[in-house]
């Protein structure tokens, strides 16, 4: 078979972390400033390296904050990339992007960055913006943002499958305990058992409080190069083996795809078909986690257990500190902080150099020494998902 | 009720509203391969043709999923907690957002059949609801 030659072409080989969590006195701008400046010396390169600035989309700022733009950024930054992105809708093109233009030549070091201060401007997710109508032909109804989009497909998934709050609950009591080993993560401290997950209150029903990814302050950020370039600088580089997209699209509600077969399907596909593994060779996970379901939906299309057997999954503590599958082992969107996809693609770029600390895997008692791992990414109701399969050096 | 939120329809969507008003749920059909539509599109996402009629729907369906409130998003739905909103599929096909009126929401469940009921907000807009349909007993 011949190889696909975009298979280990890219590496992550810098990462940017800011404070985070509630932090009472910082623009969204500033947190991605510093995410952009400490990736940029987290990689060892010089800031005029950076020939390309991706910028997830943003939520609206407060009206005494400038919009953010990549050219705002870029500004910030003292830079004049060849390349700027910023996607408005959620699509999760980051990596295609990337990986396409280092491939081609186009650019040689890029940076990706996410940031928000979602607390310091109480933002709800209300003003999400991923609605064909008008907002008042859903608002008349009670119908705002995402959290009750993807309760209705956790309820139509509780009756077709069975699945329910018994899958969840370990994802969220897993994702926890992970946090619980992570200094970063915002619920570092706060162990959460089956009794706080049950008790925790109903957002929109059938989703909990602690179903729901968290809201906070602070920026992510990391540098992409070609794999040849991050040979050469000092991090050990966390190779891009497989890339996979898939964007359905449909809003919530005429969603086909809200149970089974979502984006998440064929883009692991994808990915896996470009990367040469399959589910055996996986490591470890790094699984969206916007909600529990998502990464119930996930795992079930990307094929590791089948709709509605999600209990049997998790009932061994296999994503568990200690178990044989670690999933979102940073604490996740549920229990570290929301970055978007970048909370998952740093954690499994941090893994896979050496450098979780108390969490590190292979370090850390009843695991082994990463070599692949899987990261998901997912915008909207279900509408965009980015499937990325990261490996170590050694598997190129 | 405070600051009430309204439909806003424009040039393309002011039929389906004005269907409402008049107590019709009115949906575009394609004349070419007979696929019924929503939301409003000027094409049919089925095969592209731009011929298409205005239909009423019979306004009867199921609930395809749902989900329950408990958290006010807006102040006008603060009074309604906990309340529930719903995807009802229509037997002539189109999907649509609503909400069961007329029952408790812990007596929603997927596939209850359904039929319009609409609510008049004022003079100028009626909003399309749902309820279930009981079962006839004999």
């Amino acid at each position: 078979m011949i190889k696909n030659p975009l298979r280990g072409c890219s590496a992550i080989a810098g990462i940017g972390y800011t404070e985070q969590g509630k932090i009472a006195n910082r623009t969204a701008l500033s947190f991605h400033t510093e995410a952009c400046a400490n990736a940029i010396k987290d990689a060892g390169i010089k800031k005029d390296d950076i020939d390309g600035l991706f910028i997830y989309r943003h939520f609206n700022t407060r009206s005494n904050e400038p919009d953010i733009t990549p050219y705002l950024v870029a500004q910030q930054l003292g830079i004049k990339p060849d390349y700027l992105s910023e996607e408005a809708n959620c699509a999760r093109s980051h990596l295609y992007n990337a990986v396409s233009l280092l491939y081609s030549g186009l650019c040689k070091y890029i940076l990706i960055s996410y940031a928000d201060n979602a607390l310091l401007s109480k933002r709800t997710f209300v003003d999400e913006a991923t609605h064909g109508e008008p907002f008042g032909d859903v608002a008349a109804f009670g119908q705002f943002g995402l959290v009750s989009a993807y309760a209705m497909a956790a309820r139509r998934a509780m009756f077709e499958n069975g699945t329910g709050p018994n899958v969840w609950k370990h994802i969220a009591m897993s994702t926890r305990a992970w946090a619980n080993l992570n200094p970063r993560a915002i619920m570092h401290r706060k162990v959460m058992s089956e009794d706080d997950y049950f008790n925790s209150k109903y957002i929109v029903e059938p989703l909990r409080l602690f179903d729901c990814a968290l809201i906070n302050d602070g920026g992510r950020a990391c540098v992409i190069t070609t794999t040849e370039r991050a040979k050469d600088l000092k991090n050990s580089p966390a190779v891009i083996l497989g890339i996979g997209q898939s964007n359905p699209s449909y809003d919530i509600h005429q969603s086909f795809y809200m149970t089974k077969n979502s984006g998440a399907k064929r883009a692991s596909e994808l990915a896996m078909h470009m990367a040469k593994v399959t589910h055996k060779d996986i490591d470890a996970l790094q699984i969206y986690d916007c909600f529990t379901y998502t990464v119930d939906l996930t795992l079930s299309d990307y094929g590791f257990y089948d709709y509605g057997h999600g209990e049997e999954f998790f009932n061994d503590k296999k994503t568990y500190p200690g178990g044989r599958l670690p999933m979102n082992t940073s604490g996740g969107l549920l229990s570290e902080a929301y970055f978007m996809g970048l909370t998952q693609l740093t954690e499994g770029a941090i893994q896979l150099m050496g450098r979780a600390e108390e969490r590190q895997l292979g370090v850390l008692n009843g695991t082994k020494k990463p070599n692949i791992v899987l990261c998901s990414d997912n915008g909207a109701a279900l509408q965009t998902h980015n499937c990325t399969i990261l490996g170590s050096i050694d598997t190129l | 009720m405070k600051n009430i939120i309204l439909p806003t329809p424009n040039e393309e969507t002011e039929f389906f509203w004005e269907g409402c008003k008049h107590h019709k749920l009115l949906f575009q059909k394609c004349n070419d391969c007979g696929f019924v539509r929503w939301p409003v599109n000027i094409l049919c996402p089925e095969c592209l043709s731009f011929n298409y009629s205005i239909i009423e729907s019979k306004g009867r369906g199921f609930i395809f999923t749902y989900a329950i409130y408990h958290y006010a998003y807006h102040e006008s739905f603060k009074e309604k907690l906990p309340y529930n909103v719903a995807i009802i599929k229509l037997n002539e096909g189109p999907m649509l957002l609503s909400n069961i009126i007329d029952c408790n929401n812990d007596e929603l469940t997927c596939e209850s059949p359904v039929e319009v009921v609409f609510e008049d907000i004022d003079d100028e807009v009626s909003l399309p609801k749902f309820k279930i349909i009981k079962k006839i007993k004999f």
